[in-house]
């Protein structure tokens, strides 16, 4: 006891001197640069990594205040010149599609820079032989048609051979969908309304994106991402299947689509399939359009590169830029200039392990330039040395801009994910992605034991669970069989006609006439036996 | 009957004596303090009422009558109305008064009546603690953990009594693998969470009627040979009659406006809906903390119309409450 409260001290004493030496490198940056407290709103899709950053530059004597409270409430907050910055999934929409009211600025001039990237996950629930599915693959067209009920059974034929001829059991799909305002419904209505109009408009009513899913039929609603992700692990949520954030299912250690890409290959949001596929994000420059400065996403949804997420998509912030805004000073300026030096640069390296991505070059360099207009308002802003080229972000080496280091970390799908291939046995939902060399393999399933610890998925760790094996996060214990390994879990659906209602009423009457017997004949045996009794004793 | 002495009546005729009722400047103080307090509430709920009623004016010129009969909230297509919400927040308060009700009366009865006095003060306390926690943990509890079962309650209604239309719902009861998402998300699981919020405010208001019942009354029935039951349902129950029924109302007004547990469970449907197992449904609380996020102008007009309408809704009744139990504690009730 004593010996622990010694090492306890110990570390103690190491991290107050860490601290103070981090404290005493910073201060002559921070004695430079006078900070002033900064406040934003919005999305809460984007407000788990926004805290951490938060959180991180506080050492660095930068005071940030953040509320999720909503993209469309970031934006008003932002119009009505409550907060310094604002972050939302889609840009003012002028008028808004759905309510026919202007969403706008309110003359507040502005400029939208991408903050965090990622993707819009489909998680799912569906059991075979009491065992999760973890390897589903549907196409985009599938989606689409699931999420506007075109498609309403787990066994149908698209299903099927999005799973290369795997059959599902018959079970109803229950899409769940969101039933605030959101984001999330944002970037998901976006991807149907570009890539597949012909079922989307009918469905919605009209063309274009729209942040409140029109819900009917079987369809789920729910309100946030947690409850979403609640409403598909819960108990009822056999047959599930709803749009959240890649971080929800990453956290609930459940299961995800792998979406398939213009190569013809099915994959999962992890970090950097996402940031290949906003390599092709492009930024409206055109200064007329209503969508200047917002991202065009087209190129996302098609991009031939065989590591593309195509739903992949990043939210804004909207920093102020007018040099009269009522609310900027000069030390406001910096703080937002050095938060973002830091969001875009460094900060992108725990964009992974959130279940983000991190944004790459094309995007980075994109941010800096509208970092420069606050200079531009401002000429007492120092962004010296505050540029691509002193970046540390996770996707490009900030020496050599020209070198294409993300094509070297983001791993190649394996084979058995292309389209008429496999499918592969690897578990999706845990944050690394399947490649070739960390598929599971008959020899080495089954001898799993529960390490207890999220599976890390190194490829080759001796003692690591293999991969198909997922773990059951409450007990520890190894839940995947054999079953999951290699090939695909499927079975063949066959209905039971057991318990019909005539068995039911019959087997009832004869319980109740049972129940109504236990009770009353002891009471009429003794009764009977005593009026014997007494006619013997009268006699 | 017994006889007065007569020599007294002939006494000098009784005149009142005069009070001396000058206010004293404390005294005056304390009114106009007293006063102005009670103005304030006054003030409070008048301006809340007016705000919300200034605030609907759009929407009423706008949708008319049609606000009240329409059943879609369909922003896009310029429908809004609330007639599938109110039935809505009518089913999930009328479910969780069902279950509300009979476990409110019986624990208050408990209490006052049946309780060692050693363990009443800790049993109070107890109900008084259930109304302190926040509603969301409802939410929470009523989502991960009533509904599981909830589901499969509703199953075993379904099956049993769903000749009767409200107990119906349009998935096969007798499928080999239920399909138990219909049996969630509705009225019923709703109604339960709610239920435990409206509980320790019934109960409370209960039982301290019932406490309030003549000792003497309640020994006479004793006296005359009845047992405790007899006793309670002779001299208790009638003369706590007004209490019972107020604190049902109560109960029943916070049910109405219950909002973030009801937003936890049910999946959102604008439908006027009869089936009260089945998914589906809406509350106008819920759809106000639902959808105010992402509304502006006409919709936002419309949601404080919505929650205007269940503003004067519940203040009707909690006001019926208010008169019921005030009337009670007269002890009028001791004649019925």
């Amino acid at each position: 006891m004593n010996r622990h409260l010694k090492c306890f001290s110990g570390a103690l004493l190491a991290l107050v001197v860490l601290t103070i030496g981090a404290l005493s490198s910073a201060g002559p940056a921070s004695a430079k640069n006078e900070y002033a407290q900064i406040e934003g709103s919005g999305s809460t899709w984007s407000q788990v990594i926004l805290q951490q950053w938060i959180s991180d530059v506080n050492p660095l004597g930068m005071q940030v205040t953040y509320n999720g409270s909503g993209s469309s409430q970031g934006r008003k907050d932002f119009a009505n010149n409550v907060t310094d910055f604002g972050i939302s999934e889609i840009p003012f929409q002028g008028t808004d599609p759905v309510t026919h009211q202007a969403d706008t600025s309110n003359g507040r001039a502005y400029a939208y820079l991408p903050i965090v990237a990622g993707g819009t996950a489909f998680t799912y629930q569906l059991k075979v032989g009491g065992k999760l599915v973890r390897n589903l693959r549907l196409s985009g067209e599938t989606l689409a048609k699931i999420f506007t009920l075109k498609i309403t059974n787990w066994n149908d034929a698209a299903i099927t051979a999005d799973n290369n001829g795997h059959a599902l059991p018959s079970l109803p799909i229950t899409p769940v969908v969101r039933s605030d305002g959101s984001g999330t419904t944002a970037q998901f209505t976006r991807y149907l309304d570009t890539m597949y109009p012909s079922i989307w408009r009918p469905y919605n009513g009209q063309a274009g994106l729209t942040s409140q899913y029109p819900r009917k039929g079987r369809e789920i609603a729910a309100s946030g991402s947690d409850q979403v992700m609640n409403t598909i692990d819960g108990a009822a949520g056999n047959g599930t299947i709803g749009y959240v954030e890649y971080s929800y299912p990453l956290n609930a250690h459940y299961p995800v689509v792998k979406v398939e890409n213009a190569a013809g290959y099915f994959v999962e949001p992890t970090q950097y399939n996402v940031a290949v596929a906003l390599t092709q994000a492009q930024i409206n420059q055109d200064q007329n359009s209503p969508d200047y400065l917002t991202q065009v996403l087209n190129g996302v949804y098609t991009y031939k590169d065989s590591r593309t997420y195509p739903l992949s998509s990043y939210s804004y912030m909207i920093i102020p830029t007018g040099a009269k805004d009522q609310r900027m000073t000069t030390a406001k300026r910096q703080t937002i200039a050095d938060f973002l030096y830091y969001s875009l640069c460094q900060g992108q390296s725990k964009a992974g392990p959130y279940g983000y991505s991190p944004l790459p070059l094309n995007l980075v360099q994109a941010g800096f330039s509208q970092i420069s207009k606050l200079k531009t308002a401002d000429s007492a802003v120092d962004l010296t040395n505050r540029s691509v080229t002193s970046c540390n972000n996770p996707t490009f080496v900030a020496g050599h801009l020209s070198e294409n280091h993300l094509a070297q970390v983001a791993p190649k799908p394996a084979a058995c994910d292309k389209a008429g291939a496999g499918p592969c046995g690897f578990a999706t939902g845990t944050g690394v992605p399947s490649t070739n060399t960390n598929q599971p393999t008959g020899s080495t399933t089954g001898t799993s034991a529960g390490t207890g610890t999220a599976n890390t998925g190194t490829p080759g760790t001796p003692g690591a669970a293999p991969p198909g094996g997922s773990i059951d996060p409450a007990t520890g214990v190894a839940s995947g069989t054999g079953a999951v390994a290699g090939q695909a879990v499927t079975a063949t659906p066959i209905e039971l006609s057991a318990s019909r209602t005539g068995d039911t009423s019959v087997f009832g009457w004869v319980a109740a006439l049972e129940l109504v017997g236990l009770v009353l004949i002891p009471g009429l045996y003794v009764a009977a036996m005593r009026r014997r009794s007494a006619t013997g004793d009268s006699t | 009957m017994t006889t007065l002495p007569r020599e007294h009546l002939d006494a000098v005729e009784a005149v009142p004596r005069v009070l001396a009722s000058t206010n004293t400047g404390s005294d005056r103080v304390f009114a106009y303090v007293a006063r102005s307090t009670g103005a304030t509430v006054l003030v409070i709920t008048g301006g809340i009422g007016v705000f919300l009623a200034v605030q609907s004016v759009p929407t009423l010129k706008h949708y008319g009558l049609h606000f009240f009969t329409q059943t879609q909230w369909q922003p896009d297509a310029d429908k809004l109305g609330i007639a599938a919400v109110l039935v809505g927040t009518l089913e999930v308060a009328m479910v969780a008064m069902a279950i509300a009700f009979p476990l409110a009366l019986a624990t208050a009865l408990f209490i006052s009546e049946y309780a060692p006095a050693k363990l009443r003060s800790t049993l109070i306390s107890l109900v008084d603690l259930m109304a302190a926690v926040p509603s969301i943990i409802y939410g929470l509890w009523g989502f991960f953990l009533v509904e599981p079962h909830a589901s499969e309650m509703a199953l075993f209604l379904q099956r049993h009594f769903g000749f009767l239309p409200f107990f119906h719902i349009g998935a096969d009861p007798n499928a080999a693998v239920w399909d138990r998402s219909r049996y969630t998300a509705s009225a019923f699981c709703a109604g339960i969470a709610v239920a435990m919020m409206v509980l320790p405010m019934s109960c409370a208001v209960m039982r301290q009627v019932f406490s309030q019942t003549p000792d003497g009354e309640k020994e006479a029935a004793l006296a005359l040979g009845s047992t405790r039951w007899g006793m309670i349902r002779t001299v208790v129950i009638p003369f706590g009659r007004g209490g019972i029924i107020g604190g049902t109302m109560l109960g029943l007004g916070r049910a109405l406006g219950e909002t973030i547990a009801v937003l936890l469970i049910i999946s959102p449907e604008f439908l006027i809906k009869p089936r009260i197992l089945e998914i589906g449904t809406n509350t106008v609380s819920a759809l106000i903390a639902g959808q105010f996020g992402e509304a502006t102008g006409i919709q936002l007009s419309a949601l404080l119309t919505a929650g205007f309408v269940l503003f004067i809704i519940t203040l009707i009744v909690n006001t019926l409450a208010a008169i019921v139990v005030n009337r009670s504690r007269s002890g009028a009730g001791t004649d019925a």
